[in-house]
């Protein structure tokens, strides 16, 4: 579904990004894991299109999507989780649920969505700026699911969530799988990641330093906490 | 005023520079020469700016008109076939009208400098003509400290003043509208100034101020209706607005007085300082019943006329005082050229000094030897009624003239040339 | 009393142009980013097109009141088209001295067809008398500005705020990059808000026309202060600058009526209470710190 080939992103002079190729198959859930600034982030943006100093291949559906705009990209069925949940200050949780277009063939109704998440009911006309944390990172997914996205960037969707959210996401992302839905995850908690993922890849200075799979990560877990400095 | 050794040294050293470097003619010593061979008039105004249409590059053409006139009198017998202008824009700023006024006379060969407009910036030029030993008439400033204790031997003041102002219209609209006076004035040294001459001219005619604001300037909102509103509130209740501000501002509080209804209310309007341009752009019908002291206007009498219809042959439109004026200042200039056969500042001085002079802007016209101000007839006009307006710009009636000796102060004693 | 009432009156009348302006002046920042220098000439363009409407075609004023802001809506576009969007990449200064250039050439224009003397333009006849409040009456046309801005105003902010196109300009001016990711186009938003901003400065000057001087350099002081106002109601904030429009009318009003005796704090209150904000609110009133990116 997603192909990426040799792609290298700058930060003005600094180089974040090293020829880095990997590929995500349909219904695939993939994690991008890595230290602080290896570059995780960064290769997320670039798929979605946000990203301007970049060089490579994005290919979605073997379609070369390099020259699109995010826009254009999203209709083609991206979904972007980011890092800061990207609630909008001045617009309601419905509004911040209904703002983006239908980019899938299966976008949640909104009535779906509030089933849901009642905690979202609860808070429809509030400005979502106004939720806990966590209702704000369920919001954020609730969003790419209402899009009917078939590809989900997640950024860090367990970031400082309690262990009870972040089983919450677990379970979103994994009926979101069943679903036929792809997902690439950038995640440092290497449980929550094993939990939900198919395959992992390790980015270190801007490359692929290794492919790995559940049991890899499993047997390797305590070698990689420590490289990763948790 | 005395000076110091050293800014005479100072000076002397720059004359002797200026004329090493010019390359032109020796410097004259009343010989009956010319500096350079010919005359330099130079006119710094406002080009682009508030005062533009009142005086303007209107006032160049004014001048050149003078030029054309004096050539065709004297022919063969005028003192100098090459007469040019200079002109330049002070922008309305007091360093800009300084350093122009610095290169028009050093490196322009500039003889006399005329016209420029605003208080601050005429001050400034009057220095620079006391320093370079040169002449200056000013036209198209109010302030009476150029004929007061920022006089000098080179500076001439020739149209209007504050005091002619105030004497004009706040006498007689005491005498003739009503006693209690409402002043509204610009918060800055014109405003200041004409509130003070005002005052004077009002109580001395019997009259009363029972209130006087100083309105921000410039006034970035426009409004000056909180003014407008505490005008009939006031104990006694004015029968009078005097209004001290000037162009665009006059304008404003005009439009606003006729909005609030004030006239209906009982107070009538008396304005400062205004020009034929402002009543062009309000419209009689703005301003009628309106009085306000004119310095000259051009349909008074068939002489204006004839100029008026000349002026507008050549600039589209009719002539303000300012631009009367600047056309006597320069034929006044050339005259005492012509009479003294040099142009040399100081033979000039005394030539004009004491003169009198009768021409089509100045009537009984006398140029003070104690002052150098130049003393004239002066008129109280009003805004005639739309329905009064015989053809554009035909726009006022001139009520009474001010006889020159009443219309201007006496020569002030902090004057000293 | 009422010579309260009327000061407060007056400084809604006030009032209502900051707002006007702001309002433009705050829709356009938030999509574009752009501190829109020009929006005073715009504002001067908006009374002289009423003006010349008037002398040289007979349009009246009613008719000036839509045919201006549509037409200057339009020029806005069209600028936006051809200058605007191409410096928004860059840094911020490059529109700082497109907009300020642009603001010269439209008023030495104006200059030089019609001179700087101000141009005459009279009240509607049908808004020429007074309205009777009881304790005091006050001009027809101000009190029609008033409302007529207030419905403006309530207009905008319902679109804004209750219609789907308010929510993705809301959407596009708050988090530009995040709503193209979430398949919106922004760009093309971008053309028709700053027209539209362009639009109210010229309403603004239509309205100002019968009862402010009308010369090339009327929008030059005035836009000042609708800084002031933009800072104080926090930079991009709709509903802000429409607060602190209101808010500076009233209190520029009330300092020129109370505050007579110390001109040197009525002429500079504006400036004033920006500086207390700002000290207070680093953001204005109703701004938001930048989102971190």
């Amino acid at each position: 579904m997603l192909r990426i080939e040799n792609l290298s992103a700058w930060y003005g002079e600094a180089q974040v990004l090293r020829e880095v190729s990997l590929d995500v198959a349909a219904g695939e859930v993939v994690t991008l894991v890595g230290r602080n600034g290896a570059g995780k982030s960064t290769l997320l943006r670039c798929v979605m299109g946000l990203h301007a100093g970049q060089r490579g291949t994005v290919e979605l559906d073997g379609r070369n999507v390099g020259k699109l705009p995010a826009h254009r990209r999203a209709r083609l069925g991206l979904g972007w989780v980011p890092d800061d949940r990207g609630s909008y200050a001045t617009l309601s949780v419905t509004e911040n649920l209904t703002l983006p277009p239908a980019v899938g063939p299966d976008p949640w109704p909104l009535a779906r969505v509030y089933e849901a998440f009642p905690a979202l009911y609860d808070r429809r006309d509030s400005a979502a700026t106004m939720l806990s944390g966590g209702e704000q990172q369920m919001l954020a997914l609730a969003r790419v699911l209402r899009m009917g996205a078939r590809l989900l960037l997640c950024d860090e969707p367990t970031e400082g969530l309690s262990p009870l959210l972040v089983q919450q996401v677990g379970e979103l992302l994994r009926e979101a799988k069943r679903h036929g839905v792809t997902v690439l995850l950038v995640e440092q908690n290497l449980h929550f990641a094993t939990g939900v993922a198919d395959r992992h890849y390790l980015l270190a200075e801007g490359r692929v330093a290794e492919a790995m799979d559940n049991s890899e990560v499993r047997s390797r877990e305590r070698e990689l906490l420590s490289y990763l400095g948790i | 005023m005395r000076r110091t050794v050293g800014v005479t040294a100072a000076s002397a050293a720059m004359v002797v520079l200026v004329a090493g470097c010019g390359g032109g003619g020796p410097q004259s010593g009343g010989d009956g020469k010319l500096t350079g061979g010919s005359i330099v008039l130079g006119v710094l105004n406002d080009q682009s700016g508030a005062y533009s249409e009142l005086s303007g590059r209107n006032s160049v053409k004014a001048v050149e008109m003078a030029i054309a006139d004096f050539k065709a009198k004297y022919g063969d017998k005028a003192i100098a076939e090459d007469i040019t202008v200079e002109t330049a824009d002070h922008q309305n700023k007091p360093d800009v009208a300084s350093s122009k006024a610095q290169e028009m006379y050093d490196r322009k060969s500039v003889d006399i400098i005329l016209d420029v407009p605003t208080s601050s910036a005429a001050l400034k030029v009057a220095d620079v003509a006391k320093e370079k030993k040169k002449l200056y008439f000013n036209i198209g400033a109010a302030t009476t400290d150029l004929t007061g204790k920022s006089c000098n031997k080179y500076t001439f003041h020739y149209a209007y003043d504050t005091y002619m102002l105030a004497n004009g219209t706040g006498k007689t609209t005491t005498e003739q509208v009503g006693k209690n006076w409402y002043i509204l004035y610009p918060n800055y040294a014109f405003g200041q100034d004409m509130e003070k001459s005002f005052s004077t001219a009002i109580t001395a005619a019997g009259g009363k101020v029972v209130g006087s604001d100083g309105a921000p300037f410039p006034n970035t909102s426009g409004d000056f209706s909180t003014f407008l509103l505490k005008a009939p509130t006031l104990n006694p209740k004015p029968d009078v607005l005097g209004t001290m501000q000037a162009g665009a501002e006059l304008v404003n509080v005009v439009k606003q007085y006729n909005e609030f209804k004030l006239r209906e209310k009982g107070v009538g309007l008396a304005v400062g300082l205004m020009f034929i341009t402002d009543i062009h752009s309000l419209t009689p019908a703005a301003l009628a019943g309106t009085t306000y002291t004119d310095a000259w206007y051009w349909n008074f009498d068939q002489q204006n006329r004839a100029f008026a219809d000349r002026f507008q042959s050549e600039t589209g439109t009719r002539p303000s005082f300012a631009h009367a004026a600047n056309y006597s200042a320069a034929t006044q200039y050339l005259e005492a050229v012509q009479a003294a056969g040099t142009d040399d500042a100081d033979t000039v001085v005394k030539g004009l000094e004491g003169k009198e002079v009768d021409d089509v802007f100045l009537r009984n016209g006398k140029i003070r030897a104690e002052d150098h101000r130049v003393i004239h007839d002066a008129y109280l006009a009003q805004v005639k009624p739309q329905s009064e307006v015989a053809e554009p710009w035909d726009y006022v009636k001139v009520l009474k003239t001010i006889p020159a000796a009443e219309a201007f102060r006496a020569p002030s004693p902090d004057c000293k040339l | 009393m009422t010579g309260f009432l009327q000061n407060t009156f007056n400084g809604l009348v006030s009032g209502a142009f900051y707002a006007l302006l702001a309002l433009g002046l705050a829709v356009i920042f938030g999509m574009l980013r752009v501190v829109n220098f020009a929006h005073g000439a715009f504002y001067m363009l908006g009374a002289f097109g009423a003006y010349v409407l008037l002398t040289e075609a007979g349009v009246p004023f009613w008719a000036a009141l839509v045919i201006m802001p549509v037409g200057l809506a339009l020029l806005g576009m069209a600028l936006e088209r051809a200058f605007v969007h191409r410096l928004t990449r860059l840094d911020p200064l490059y529109n700082f001295l497109l907009t300020f250039g642009l603001t010269l050439i439209l008023q030495d224009l104006v200059k030089l067809r019609y001179g700087v003397q101000s141009s005459p333009y009279e009240t509607p006849s049908a808004l020429n008398g007074s309205v009777d409040f009881g304790l005091f009456d006050f001009p027809t046309y101000r009190v029609f500005i008033l409302g007529f801005a207030v419905a403006v105003c309530v207009g905008v902010w319902w679109v804004l705020t209750r219609t789907r196109v308010g929510m993705v300009v809301r959407a596009c001016t708050e988090r530009p990059e995040l709503t193209r990711a979430f398949g919106i186009d922004v760009g093309r938003w971008v053309t028709p808000v700053f027209g539209f901003g362009i639009g109210l400065a010229g309403l603004a000057g239509v309205l100002a026309a019968p009862m402010r001087a009308v010369n090339p350099l009327m929008g030059a002081d005035l836009i000042i202060v609708v800084f002031a106002v933009v800072v104080i109601g926090g930079l991009g904030s709709i509903f802000g600058s429409v607060a602190a429009g209101f808010g500076i009318g009233l209190v520029q009003a009330w300092g020129e009526a109370y505050l007579s005796d110390f001109p040197i704090i009525s002429q500079t209150i504006v400036f004033i209470v920006m500086a207390v904000v700002l000290l207070w609110r680093p953001a204005g009133l109703f701004g938001r710190e930048e989102a971190p990116a």
